[in-house]
């Protein structure tokens, strides 16, 4: 399932795919949180095709990698990578948030082939994957547990309370990403509640911490790769990222958050505003 | 020493070690409160790796109880009542019940067993918000038998659960034979002329004023809860027919417990009148059990009291 070689052309051109989908398909549901998502992209996609151990047809695999999406509101982004994987038809893509759909706007374990936990209400999932890396640690199981937070997200208090655990049980099986693309639903985390210095935050839970370029592929994967051979204490990646990146219309904009697309009009124009044009629909 | 000796919480400990030693995959999660659950030393020295203190992060212990459920783990996760069930209602809903993930809530001190600690650790709304949601069984075993059959089927069921766990030691009502259906009450006392209903600590007040009712002439049933949800319908529904009253009895809330349950199901099924007994919509406060007896009007005399003034209006 790992891509052996890498071809920055050809991520590039999956990136746009995936952003046309995500874009796509949230206009298609009338709204969704859009944003998120297309900040996530780069790091998903490299989590999926060069780094995450995965079984599509066998989703439940008890060796594969986890990931955890603790801002469960970016579905859409793994639905993508999960349907480009082959856990599901990517005719299902379109479902999202349809009536009946398998594709709920935040994460659900029980609907969705490959989400490994059910996530939507902030602070959650980070303390999930602690548990599952824990469960790993006394199985002695080998595999990483990735789990991606939001800046927002790390307001909560319950995101500190799983940092105090993680660190205290040593759970160097657990990477987390933090998706820092520098805005929350009402706006700038700086200006809403600024987590900042983030990094001394980390390293000062007993976090082993990494920065690294949301958007760059060389450096996602060194990042990522270097979190994992990490020993004796849980990673921490601030991914620096631009939230809705890749939609002008919306592209570091707090209103990116969560979109209303209320006619075909709305639809066109933020499938249009899309930086990447050249994209073929898989469904 | 027999259970019926032991201290609920030493019960509960104990049976713990002895799910472990049946399922490695049993783990016991405590915040901070393992020697009031009972489980430190008795688990924490025995079964170590099994034994998973979180600190003062009871939201922090739910999540990661959900994350260890998905893993296939069966964790029995601690706490005063309080902390166990209002402030990790939402982990308790996201992580646990939506999820369906297989894990097992206890909260401690549950009511007025909460004594000495007051009004902010005396919870009388668990049973009416663990009742409300999807997914959940609630249970409120009475004595250390039943408490020991609740969490053995427990720990071989795939499903979320909260059980009340109340600290001290109390008198036996059952035995080493007792077997737990949650489908189904216990009817503990036979008779025609009111039904008492009752859960977890109040049974065994309530065995005691069925016991005053026969010494002035009055046959009451009564009719044990050790399951809240699911909530035996088929049971309440027989004796409402043969009595005609009901008389509910708990140490929550009136609203939305227990008494709640009865009212629910009576009246779509054989509206009878209903009395509750419990907290009038109160909060708690420092005091003695007898205090809150008679303050808030449910403990042995107030049950009888109850009883004799429903029979009164009866026109069965």
């Amino acid at each position: 399932m790992i891509k052996e070689k890498f071809d920055k052309n050809e991520f590039d051109k999956l990136a746009a795919e995936y952003r046309y989908i995500i874009t796509d398909i949230i206009c298609r549901a009338g709204s969704g949180h859009i944003g998120g998502a297309l900040s996530l992209v780069e790091i998903v996609i490299t989590l999926y095709d060069r780094i995450m151990k995965i079984a599509p047809d066998n989703p439940k695999w008890q060796y594969r990698d986890r990931l955890i999406m603790s801002k469960g509101h970016a579905g859409p982004v793994l639905y993508t990578a999960l349907a480009y994987k082959g856990f599901f038809p990517t005719s299902w893509l379109p479902t999202l948030n349809a009536d009946g759909t398998r594709l709920p706007s935040h994460c659900d374990q029980n609907q969705t082939p490959g989400i490994d936990m059910t996530t939507g209400s902030l602070g959650q999932g980070l303390s999930c994957a602690c548990g599952v890396a824990l469960a790993a640690k006394i199985d002695g199981k080998k595999h990483n547990i990735f789990c991606v937070i939001g800046d927002g997200e790390s307001n909560e208090g319950q995101i500190w309370e799983a940092a105090l655990f993680g660190a205290h049980r040593k759970l160097d099986n657990l990477v987390a990403i933090c998706d820092y693309n520098k805005l929350q639903i009402d706006g700038f985390t700086k200006e809403i509640l600024d987590i900042e210095p983030l990094m001394d935050k980390w390293r000062a839970f007993g976090w082993e911490t990494f920065e690294m370029d949301g958007h760059n592929w060389d450096d996602i994967y060194k990042t990522v790769n270097q979190a994992i051979a990490v020993k004796d204490k849980p990673s921490m990646i601030i991914a620096h990222t631009i939230k809705g990146k890749g939609c002008c219309e919306i592209e570091n904009k707090a209103e990116s958050h969560n979109i209303k697309v209320p006619d075909k009009a709305s639809h066109e124009k933020y499938l249009k505003s899309l930086k990447c044009q050249d994209n073929e629909l898989v469904y | 020493m027999l259970l019926h000796e032991m201290e609920m919480r030493a019960v509960y400990g104990q049976t713990l070690n002895e799910l472990i030693e049946e399922n490695p995959n049993v783990m016991c999660l405590e915040a901070d409160l393992s020697k009031a659950s009972g489980t430190n030393p008795c688990v924490a020295k025995k079964y170590p790796n099994n034994f998973i203190n979180v600190g003062v992060c009871e939201a922090n212990m739910i999540s990661i109880g959900a994350g260890l459920a998905v893993e296939g783990k069966i964790p029995f996760c601690a706490s005063f009542t309080c902390f166990a069930s209002r402030r990790v209602y939402d982990q308790i809903t996201i992580s646990v019940a939506y999820a369906n993930n297989n894990v097992k809530i206890v909260g401690t001190a549950p009511g007025i067993t909460a004594g000495p600690n007051g009004g902010t650790h005396m919870c009388f709304q668990d049973l009416a918000i663990m009742r409300a949601m999807p997914n959940m069984h609630v249970y409120s075993p009475t004595d250390s038998y039943e408490l020991r059959a609740v969490m053995r089927y427990m720990a071989k069921t795939r499903q979320p659960a909260y059980m009340q766990l109340i600290r001290s030691k109390v008198n036996k009502i059952f035995d080493e034979n007792y077997k737990f259906d949650p489908a189904w009450a216990v009817v503990l006392k036979k008779g025609k002329d009111v039904t008492i209903v009752t859960t977890g600590y109040m049974t065994h007040f309530a065995l005691e004023a069925v016991e005053e009712l026969l010494r002035k002439g009055i046959n009451a049933q009564l009719l044990h809860y050790p399951s809240v949800k699911p909530f035996d319908v088929e049971t309440l529904v027989a004796s409402a027919k043969e009595t005609g009253i009901v008389v509910t009895v708990e140490t929550q809330n009136i609203i939305g417990g227990l008494g709640g349950a009865v009212c629910e199901t009576l009246s779509e099924n054989y509206p009878v009148r209903v009395k509750r007994l419990g907290i009038p919509d109160k909060f708690g406060e420092v005091a003695t059990e007898e205090y809150l007896f008679n303050k808030h009007g449910f403990g042995v005399k107030h049950i009888v009291a109850a009883c004799m003034e429903m029979l009164k209006g009866n026109k069965k």
